[in-house]
């Protein structure tokens, strides 16, 4: 028996097979675009939307309610608490989660404690909570702790000394305390993030680097952290969306300087109900799609040396490198 | 002229109440290659990792270059050394890990410049050339750009090895530097430490490569159960072995 070589053979035809027939799949599709022409017929025909009223003018000589000044005002409020109260969630959060990892049991215990209340307690509970706090002092400030039993202590009454101090009525109210609830909500749930994070590099990382003389410090921002943040970004980004919907708690510390807020008190004045609510809708899902494509861009920057496309990428520049360089060489030959 | 550039006494280690070093005395002398074999669970990766304080060790003392590592020996007192003295000691001492231990999100040329950038703080450009003539010294020119991921085994750990150099350490420490690697990309890395050898660096290297310690070995320490068993000329202690469990081990191995 002789086997025909490989020049002799002749590549067989394409096949040209007919597909498996799916109806199923033809079914689903069918009833899926039946919801969405009637989804689509509802928003178009239906006038108690009243789209108008949303988009161009609410009351005479006004603009619609989604940018009208009190709303977008409110828009202001929130997406300056959601940087603000994530700020202080990330940075104390990335302090726990390094002090829940240390060696020393003091630190660890008190990262525990951190994360176990402020994950127990609703953040609409904190919110009221924060609100009221200032109950416990007259007055807030920087200085010598225990200043009054030291004084005592020393047969002064009344020793004062606090460098800097104001009325906790002003500091612990409305703003601050909203800002306070949900960053300090926050950082117990980063701080699990960021610790999940940290323990998914493998030590031999920190070991490497360690061996290399770099310090602590520089072993966990150079080395460490870079790494995790491709484990740490993908559910912090749920924290920030998380976090833009949370802001409408603060109603009730209670802040007024906030989007959901706002549009509620147009919703009590004028009577209409249903507008009011697609707009809100409308301004969370435009804020959260910014923040999605945010997040893409961040987690490209952190995938580098991972992945298939930038390999690909790689291997692209090497072969064209090496096709240029055997193309100068062969044409100085 | 042979001075000596590591020296162990009477080296204790334990895990919990598993003692892993059982009393090392071992000299490596500058420029010297001291090879280390020794089934697994020998204790020689411990020691190793004893030598620049990645573990501390419960009794015994080791020196690098003269220093006592890890510690201040004040009034005939140990006090324990802050970490960024012992970092100080470990930037002389070059280690080579056998999972290599490449930063993945940096380039090659980026893992050989980050000690010297970051600990050192030298000048940035002349860094960059020193890394890229390190680079093309152990055949890698070419990769400067590239993540280690997109390397093989044997290449990231040459590139491991040139990150080492790059701190120009003193002493180099290899542990089982080709454990990890496919059969045929072990020559690469064992040509790269034999042409290292060759220029007089002072090696500890922990290897089951037996023909390198042959080859390139000055002295061969063979380790079993935490202690040494025997330590002497490469010829004296592969050719011809006096303890039963050296014979036994070697003639597993070879």
């Amino acid at each position: 028996m002789s086997v025909p070589s490989q020049t002799e053979r002749v590549r067989p035809e394409a096949i040209k097979a007919v597909p498996v027939r799916r109806p199923g799949r033809w079914l689903a599709i069918a009833v899926i675009a039946i919801l969405v022409a009637m989804f689509l017929h509802l928003i178009f025909t239906n006038d108690q939307f009243r789209w108008s009223f949303i988009f161009s003018s609410y009351e005479p000589g006004k603009r619609g309610v989604m940018f009208t000044e009190p709303v977008l005002e409110g828009l202001r409020g929130t997406l300056l608490l959601t940087v603000t109260s994530m700020v202080i969630g990330v940075v104390l959060g990335v302090l726990i989660a390094i002090m829940r990892l240390s060696d020393n049991w003091i630190l660890r215990t008190v990262a525990f404690g951190y994360t176990w209340f402020f994950r127990a307690v609703p953040r609409l509970v904190l919110c009221v909570l924060f609100g009221n706090l200032n109950i416990l002092w007259t007055r807030i400030g920087f200085g010598l702790p225990f200043d009054q039993q030291i004084g005592k202590l020393f047969g002064i009454n009344d020793l004062n000394a606090q460098f800097y101090s104001i009325k906790a009525t002003d500091l612990l109210a409305g703003f601050v305390a909203g800002m306070l609830a949900l960053g300090l909500s926050e950082a117990a749930y980063m701080a699990e993030i960021v610790r999940a994070g940290i323990q998914s590099i493998d030590p031999g990382q920190a070991e490497a680097a360690t061996a290399l003389g770099l310090s602590r410090g520089q072993v966990l921002r150079r080395v460490v952290l870079p790494q995790a943040m491709r484990v740490i970004v993908p559910p912090t980004g749920n924290e920030v969306i998380a976090m833009v919907k949370d802001t409408s708690l603060v109603a009730f510390v209670p802040v007024t300087y906030e989007l959901f807020f706002q549009l509620n008190a147009i919703k009590a004045r004028t009577f209409v109900v249903l507008p009011v609510l697609i707009a809100a809708v409308i301004w969370y899902l435009l804020i959260c799609t910014v923040l999605m494509v945010a997040q893409y861009f961040v987690e490209r920057h952190f995938g580098r040396g991972y992945g298939t496309a930038g390999r690909a990428r790689q291997r692209l520049r090497a072969i064209q490198a090496e096709q240029g360089s055997s193309a100068v060489e062969g044409g100085a030959t | 002229m042979t001075e000596e550039m590591v020296r162990a006494d009477n080296v204790h280690k334990s895990f919990g109440s598993l003692e892993v070093l059982k009393g090392i005395d071992l000299v490596v002398r500058s420029g010297e290659v001291c090879c280390v074999l020794g089934p697994s669970g020998s204790g020689k990766s411990t020691f190793l990792r004893c030598v620049n304080h990645l573990e501390k060790i419960n009794a015994g003392k080791i020196f690098v270059d003269g220093d006592l590592i890890g510690y201040h020996e004040r009034g005939g007192k140990l006090h324990e050394m802050k970490d960024s003295d012992v970092a100080k000691q470990r930037r002389a001492i070059g280690m080579v890990f056998q999972r290599f231990n490449l930063f993945p999100h940096m380039t090659t040329l980026q893992n050989v410049m980050e000690a010297p950038c970051r600990v050192k703080r030298e000048n940035k450009s002349e860094v960059r050339d020193r890394a890229a003539a390190l680079l093309e010294r152990v055949g890698l020119g070419s990769k400067i750009d590239a993540y280690p991921g997109m390397l093989s085994g044997g290449e990231q750990q040459r590139v491991a090895i040139a990150r080492a150099l790059a701190m120009r350490p003193k002493l180099m420490l290899f542990d089982e530097p080709t454990s990890a690697l496919d059969p045929e990309l072990v020559g690469e890395v064992l040509d790269v430490m034999k042409d290292l050898a060759r220029d007089g660096m002072t090696m500890l290297v922990v290897t089951h490569e037996i023909g390198f310690a042959r080859e390139v070995g000055d002295n061969v320490v063979f380790m079993d159960g935490g202690v040494v068993v025997e330590q002497g000329a490469p010829a004296e202690i592969i050719g011809n072995p006096k303890h039963e469990r050296t014979k036994a081990f070697l003639s597993k191995v070879l």
